[in-house]
């Protein structure tokens, strides 16, 4: 599936086979996604007593879509780059939660102006960030273990920090802004989300560092020999997301004007979904940011679209409609991805033995 | 001596926070609640048994939770409805063994990542259970509860059911040849193919395992309360992950044994009492098991790197 998109965008061939790319796996999930967005359009929207358009078709929904999905979306930006390395990072989502809760501490108690505020956060979110980081690669540690531990301990500092039960309100209109309003003609976030997708798109795909993870994702001992910096290169990767959390953090706590230590509990889930579901091969190596936007659409479109239907509605269950739609999603992504290499291994089973079962780089 | 450095280390921890709770408080050690303690502790160690397994296997399963949940509402609704539990139990036990076989496929056969193929059959579960009951509670007849026993005996059949497992286990994880496959699959599959093992066959099986002993850690959760609850099993895998990992299992596969991961267990489970009688504030129990999480593979960390120099 993914050496298709990785020919495409690493070695960006003059000339390149059309063909292939009409039937890369970006182009398949642009047709899944433009199928599911047309079915919500033709099943899930309808007209009130007055005439009006509701549901799923109008443009509020559309820029409704689009804000629900800034944080998801940004932390699975974050986790496109750690995820070609060939790592993982569980500790997004509640490092997401213990950023807002800072936030909301520094400017609450803090006294301090919002801007500072924000900029304390970051980062913080950064130095959360440098810790995973600094274990991963100075003691060459496993990354899902690491962020596994990291995952309890930013909620438990989060929920400490809150007793479990303070909530930060009563923040000023003009930071709202940022998460409830519109600006030229967007929800306000969806500038940054863009913005940061820009950021780590150029990254990933027109600078070297983009081209040392896809080395360091497919064989660090050969990125080792090659001369390139792989502790450095790793480090940035975790640094990063931890500072893409933090912004999350930040949109997160304007959208919904309260800042609470359960912001963001199972986000990291969705995130992963959202990565590998965009092409990004959980093996390291490939991988792509259009993939991974991709990816956040469909989730975020089948999120919102079945919350349209009059069934979901009716049964008041769109969450867990989505979430196990969500998740069947994934395994069917999952299956299908390796159904070639299945078929061609049995073909090929006459002439060879077959190869064990592959286990993940830890 | 060497050899077992790092489960002796784990002990030593655990004995110290014992030792600080016996000095600083005694009302720690009163026989009740501190059976209580062990209690509501025996369902998870019966998942960690199975855990320690798949991990030294050089796999995960973080599905056990939502696997524990379906199991858990799945058997209440059966029981509610006049069955035996000495037939509710197999179907429970069945239905775990049923979604393990499913990842193990999955892993072994479609050569699919095991924590992206559990991640997603965690969310399915848990979701599809979410739909189904929405979050209603099940109610369980009077005879559930602690079998029907008095409330210390069944409490010593649980505690002694999850001893047997844990005994059971870590013998034949040393003495059976089956238990050495698990082994050598982790350390190195392709060795162990050629060394005629089906490394395939033992990954599923390994994953069989586990949703058996996630279906029989269910049932004894059920038989220690009145109702069950949907979210029981929520972020019970990270549970007993981490009191895997703490016990010294390297989740790089083919190391550790279940004792380590029992001391790991109760060191986890020592926190939250340990911090209510040391008069910490409870809200600070994620952050501890968290930092000690990251202790411990700090501390495995910083020995490999003292081998390699």
């Amino acid at each position: 599936m993914s050496t298709t998109t990785t020919s495409a965008a690493v070695c960006n061939v003059p000339g390149r086979n059309w063909s292939k790319v009409f039937t890369s796996h970006e182009m398949l999930l642009f047709y899944v996604l433009i199928s599911e967005w047309l079915f919500f359009y033709f099943a899930g929207t309808s007209t009130n007593r007055r005439g009006g358009v509701v549901g799923f078709g109008t443009w509020d929904r559309q820029f409704d879509i689009l804000r629900h999905s800034c944080e998801i979306g940004l932390l699975a930006l974050a986790l496109t780059p750690v995820i070609i390395t060939a790592g993982i990072d569980l500790s997004v989502g509640s490092l997401l939660g213990l950023c807002a809760i800072l936030f909301g501490k520094i400017w609450h108690d803090g006294g301090v102006p919002i801007p500072v505020a924000i900029g304390l956060t970051l980062g913080l979110g950064a130095l959360a960030g440098s810790l995973n980081a600094v274990l991963i690669t100075t003691l060459r540690l496993p990354s899902l273990i690491v962020t596994l531990g990291t995952y309890s301990l930013f909620r438990g500092l989060a929920e400490a920090i809150t007793h479990g039960s303070i909530t930060y309100t009563d923040f000023p209109e003009n930071f709202l802004f940022i998460g409830q309003d519109h600006w030229l003609g967007l929800p306000t976030q969806a500038w940054v989300f863009l913005l940061v997708a820009l950021a780590i798109g150029l990254l990933l795909h027109r600078t070297t560092f983009g081209r040392a993870f896809r080395t360091i994702g497919l064989s660090p001992e050969g990125a080792r020999y090659a001369g390139l910096p792989v502790e450095r290169r790793l480090a940035l990767v975790y640094v990063l997301a931890g500072l893409i959390a933090a912004i999350a953090a930040i949109i997160y706590t304007a959208r919904l004007g309260q800042a609470k230590a359960d912001a963001g509990t199972g986000y990291e889930l969705f995130a992963i979904t959202a990565v590998v579901l965009g092409g990004t091969s959980i093996f390291g190596g490939t991988g792509s940011i259009p993939g991974t936007l991709l990816g956040v659409a469909a989730i975020a479109v089948l999120k919102n679209g079945l919350a349209c239907l009059p069934v979901v509605m009716r049964l008041n269950a769109a969450e867990e409609m989505s979430g196990l739609l969500t998740g069947a999603l994934l395994l069917i992504a999952l299956t299908a991805s390796v159904l070639p290499k299945i078929l061609s291994t049995l073909r090929i089973r006459h002439h060879t033995s077959a190869p064990s079962t592959p286990q993940l780089p830890r | 001596m060497k050899r077992y450095f790092r489960e002796l280390s784990v002990v030593s921890a655990l004995l110290a926070v014992l030792l600080s709770l016996a000095l600083f408080a005694p009302a720690f050690f009163s026989p009740q609640p501190l059976l209580s303690l062990v209690t509501r502790e025996a369902p998870t160690l019966v998942v960690a048994c199975g855990m320690a397994c798949v991990i030294i296997t050089r796999q995960i399963d973080i599905s056990v939770g939502s696997i524990f949940s379906v199991c858990s509402v799945s058997a209440g609704l059966l029981v509610a409805r006049g069955w035996p539990l000495a037939l509710v139990l197999p179907t429970s036990i069945g239905f775990g063994a049923m979604f393990g076989a499913f990842n193990g496929f999955l892993v072994a056969f479609l050569r699919l990542p095991s924590i992206v193929v559990t991640l997603a059959t965690m969310v399915t579960l848990r979701q599809g259970l979410n739909l189904i009951r929405q979050g209603e509670f099940v109610n369980l007849p009077d005879r559930v509860q602690w079998f029907g026993l008095s409330q210390t005996t069944g409490q010593l059949v649980l505690v002694g059911t999850a001893l047997g497992v844990l005994v059971t286990l870590a013998w034949a994880m040393r003495h059976l040849a089956i238990g050495r496959y698990l082994y050598a699959v982790g350390t190195d599959a392709e060795a162990a193919r050629l060394a005629g093992i089906r490394p395939q066959l033992v990954t599923l099986l390994v994953f069989v395992f586990i949703g058996a002993l996630t279906g029989l850690g269910a049932m004894m959760n059920l038989a220690q309360s009145p109702q069950v609850q949907p979210l029981t099993g929520n972020g019970l895998e990270l549970k007993v992950i981490a009191a895997v990992v703490v016990g010294g299992v390297a989740i790089s596969g083919g190391r550790g044994n279940l004792w380590g991961a029992f001391a790991g267990l109760l060191l986890l489970a020592c926190v939250s009492p340990a911090l209510t009688h040391l008069h910490v504030e409870a809200y600070w129990e994620k952050a501890v098991q968290g930092a000690i999480i990251l202790l411990a593979v700090v501390a495995d960390g910083v020995r490999s790197r003292q081998g390699r120099a």
